[in-house]
């Protein structure tokens, strides 16, 4: 044999033990091992510091909290049993379970309650985010009392009604003041010692968060001893790793690759119609004043009119991959109010209002001109689904220009109300109040209220519901209110942006409708 | 001290360190320009965006909080003084701090250049190591079916977009083959650093399977480009007379091509080396994020993404310094071996 051959034969050989040792390279969670895919990336670790929803997911799981929202949108202790009321409404009474504690050992009491809270709070801490930025402001926040060892009381300057307050304090997670008060902020935001059901074991920073079962947590079930949470921003290298069996669960499934997943035999698609409410605002803002289509945009028939000159199921099945239902006002759906009927797609009856309105089409078919801005990058299928809109409003003679800007330039605009005359927007919701939903209009300057609508009627209904306390008293206001809203409409109301989530085969999990990934509670098949 | 008469002998090799001394201050203060040029056009990119201060503050927030924070940041004053407050903070390691993660901007690129370096080396290694014996082979047998093959697959590699490759080795050497791991990593350098040599060398196996996909994609388009250089080198040096001249001698085939032709034909790819170490860092940025690999490519997509400002800075400062210092490096080694580039 000469050393040609030699070489050769050894090449292939080495070829083929390579080839032979890779198909197990490949590795697929165990029993005990449940793995989730998320698009991003914690941005630090510290309780009081939640930015988004990909860190609550992790927080969520590391830490207790008062009360909890459960998947079908209803309050439910968690720390604490039971909470009371004082007479003026400003001080909420929370007693703790007995014998909890934190990952560290340190006894979890009222104390240490009261100071998740005043820590958070503490502008010396300067938290921005969920937290310090909109559940206590929200709360109107006063300060904590500890009244016993399990005993401890938020201290508010309004009443508010009860379901709306629980769903802010429980994004308040709890951690005990000895572990806390050691630690640097820098050290808190890198070393969480939490209270919840699974305990932190090592951060990857954009690769992946390891957590452990807490043994002998009582409060939740812990059903795989380790979660791991992994970082995989490229949605089609997320899906090829569902499809693989790698990760059990993804968010953010595109919905062109919905097929590829529950075909694949290994992974199904579970989609959910999220509670981001997605609609095209119209600008009252005078700085708009010069912008076209501005005055005929103040005309309520003429508002009225452009709602039914969108397809929203169309839109939906075509650019969202999905059957979705149209929104009817503001507020998610089980706590909207049930006699208002989303406005059916109906060009003729749009272009009737229109020539009622006093718009009629012009000899070159335009009733006028306007701008729909939008941004690109932030929400599902953004870009086209403003163009959508864009097309059938120029369809019922409103001659539409689109503005379509990158989420980061758009975003900018957003804060100083800066977009019109028509702007597209979703912004989160949820389940358990309405309110919550509705408190985007708080006030004509509040920060959320993007539009500048300025509806008398809306605004004293809202100052009225501090003094109600009786709920069906309060449902009644709140029905009123969506009535006004909904035939003074200062949204073009879309639809509830869906959500897709990729689950594997082998286990039993349900999506939830809030973007939440609770996942504790998930078993195999 | 160098006393007239008994070392002369040494003059030579004084002459050349004092030429090669100026040689690396001359290279050293390009750089310093080079480095400064970089800051300046970062920070004036950067800020040809808009208003920075609405990066910092939260939709929610009303125009006096917008304010104040402008004024906190510095952003109120005049772009020369901000740039000039920029360049002071840098020169004391101080590139700001992350919007998003409130953690020093500088700290968060070091954190992730180690997994960026395995990357960028194990990328070149391939583009080097498999380029050289199939350059070889094709100069060897021009003219041959091996040649032409090798020269088709050549121009495949340069015209695959990365990540379109790297998408397409997750669907079929990973997803269908099984034979790779589609995306993840494992740190080796990282382990080292922290004095973990054990656990260095032991991830080192496991973290070969997880560089390969990304490494071939970053790395083939250099393969390539190598390859038709090492192709058209070695022709060129095998056509030389002093090549005619040893095969008349009668020296070996193998001989001719190792000892004689491959040394020479190697200069232009030592020149390309610093070049090279550039064009793969700027593939990370695509795909570490295709592969989910933790590196400063995967931190400067977020960070742009994000308007992360001190970030993507920091990013650019940090990636532009390794570009230099690596350029730098091996035009000293280049002016080390020929002797000509110094003179220049």
């Amino acid at each position: 044999m000469n050393a040609t051959r030699l070489r050769l034969i050894l090449l292939i050989s080495a070829l083929s033990l390579l080839v032979a040792v890779m198909p197990v390279l490949a590795q697929t969670p165990d029993e005990n091992t449940l793995i989730i895919g998320q698009s991003v990336d914690v941005g630090a670790l510290d309780p009081a510091s939640v930015n988004s929803r990909a860190e609550a997911n992790i927080f969520f799981h590391v830490f207790g909290t008062l009360f909890e929202i459960g998947d079908d949108g209803v309050l439910r202790p968690f720390l604490a049993t039971e909470y009371a009321i004082s007479e003026d409404g400003k001080e909420w009474t929370f007693t703790l379970n007995e014998g909890l504690t934190c990952h560290d050992g340190e006894a979890l009491t009222a104390e240490d309650v009261a100071y998740s809270f005043e820590r958070a709070a503490d502008p010396a801490n300067a938290f921005t985010g969920n937290t310090a930025g909109f559940a206590l402001p929200a709360i109107g926040y006063q300060g904590m009392r500890v009244d016993g060892d399990l005993q401890v009381t938020v201290l508010t300057d309004r009443y508010q009604t009860p379901n709306l307050r629980l769903a802010l304090i429980s994004e308040v997670y709890i951690h005990c003041k000895d572990s806390y008060s050691a630690l640097s902020l820098e050290e808190a935001g890198q070393n969480p010692i939490g209270s919840g059901p699974y305990r932190f074991v090592e951060w990857v920073p954009d690769d992946h968060i390891t957590l452990e079962a807490v043994e002998g947590y009582t409060l939740r079930p812990t059903n795989f001893q380790t979660q791991i949470w992994r970082v995989i921003p490229e949605a089609s290298t997320r899906v090829a790793e569902l499809i693989a069996g790698n990760v059990d669960v993804i968010n953010n499934v595109p919905p062109d690759q919905i097929e590829a997943v529950n075909a694949s035999g290994t992974a199904q698609v579970q989609a959910v119609a999220g509670t981001r409410r997605i609609y095209v605002g119209f600008q009252f803002g005078e700085n708009f004043a010069d912008a076209p289509g501005y005055e005929a945009l103040q005309k309520t028939e003429v508002r009225v009119a452009l709602q039914y000159a969108i397809d929203v199921p169309t839109i939906c099945q075509t650019l969202l991959g999905t059957e979705c239902e149209r929104a009817s006002s503001m507020v998610n759906p089980p706590n909207n109010n049930p006699n208002l009927e989303p406005y059916p797609y109906d060009p003729a009856r749009a272009e009737e209002l229109l020539d009622a309105a006093g718009y009629p089409r012009g000899e070159n078919g335009v009733r006028f001109e306007t701008v729909l801005m939008g941004p690109r990058g932030r929400y599902l299928n953004d870009a086209n689904v403003v163009q959508a809109i864009g097309q059938y409003l120029s369809d019922i003679g409103v001659q539409t220009t689109v503005d379509i800007r990158d989420w980061a330039d758009y975003r900018q605009l957003i804060s100083p109300k800066e977009v019109g005359p028509m702007f597209f927007l979703g912004t989160g919701g949820g389940t358990w109040d309405a309110l919550y939903d509705m408190a985007d209009l708080s006030g004509p300057d509040a920060g959320t209220n993007y539009t500048n609508w300025n509806n008398q009627e809306w605004f004293t209904r809202w100052d009225s519901l501090a003094d109600i306390r009786d709920l069906d008293e309060e449902r009644t206001v709140i029905n009123e209110m969506l009535e006004i809203f909904y035939n003074d409409p200062p949204w073009l109301m879309l639809y509830f942006q869906p959500d897709f989530y990729g689950v594997s085969n082998r286990l039993n999990w349900s999506a939830r409708r809030d973007e939440w990934i609770v996942i504790y509670n998930a078993t195999l098949k | 001290m160098f006393v007239e008469g008994q070392g002369e002998h040494l003059a030579p090799l004084i002459w050349m360190r004092r030429f090669m001394g100026q040689y690396i201050v001359r290279r050293l203060l390009q750089s310093i320009i080079v480095i400064f040029g970089v800051t300046l056009l970062s920070f004036l990119t950067l800020h040809l965006a808009g208003d920075p201060t609405y990066f910092y503050v939260s939709e929610r927030a009303s125009e006096e909080e917008i304010n104040e924070t402008r004024i906190k940041l510095g952003f109120d004053k005049p772009l020369p003084v901000q740039y000039l407050n920029f360049l002071g903070n840098l020169a004391r390691g101080d590139l700001g701090m992350s919007i998003r993660s409130r953690k020093p901007a500088i700290e968060l690129v070091m954190e992730r250049l180690p997994a960026t370096l395995e990357l960028t080396f194990f990328a070149m290694l391939i583009s080097i190591v498999v380029a050289i014996p199939i350059g070889i082979i094709a100069a060897t047998r021009r003219g041959t079916a091996a040649d032409g093959g090798i020269m088709l697959m050549a121009m495949f590699g340069q015209s695959m977009p990365s990540f379109w490759l790297g998408i397409m080795l997750i669907i079929f050497v990973g997803l269908q083959l099984k034979w790779l791991p589609i995306s993840g990593h494992v740190a080796v350098i990282q382990p080292f650093m922290d004095g973990n040599i054990a656990e260095g060398f032991g991830n080192i196996p496991d973290a070969i399977r997880f560089l390969i996909m990304p490494g071939v994609t970053i790395g083939l388009f250099s393969l390539s480009r190598n390859a038709r250089l090492v192709r058209s080198s070695m022709l060129e040096v095998l056509s030389q007379d002093y090549v005619v001249t040893a095969r008349s001698k009668g020296l070996r085939e193998r001989v001719i091509i190792m000892r004689h032709a491959f040394r020479n034909a190697l200069i232009p790819i030592v020149t390309m080396l610093g070049l090279e170490f550039g064009f793969l860092l700027s593939g990370v940025v695509v795909t570490e994020t295709v592969f989910s690999w933790p590196g400063v490519g995967r931190l400067v997509t977020n960070a742009i993404t994000q308007r992360d400002i001190p970030v993507v800075q920091a990013s650019v400062v940090v990636f532009a310094v390794l570009f230099i210092i690596i350029n730098l490096l091996v035009d000293i080694i280049y002016a080390q071996l020929d002797p000509r580039i110094r003179l220049r």
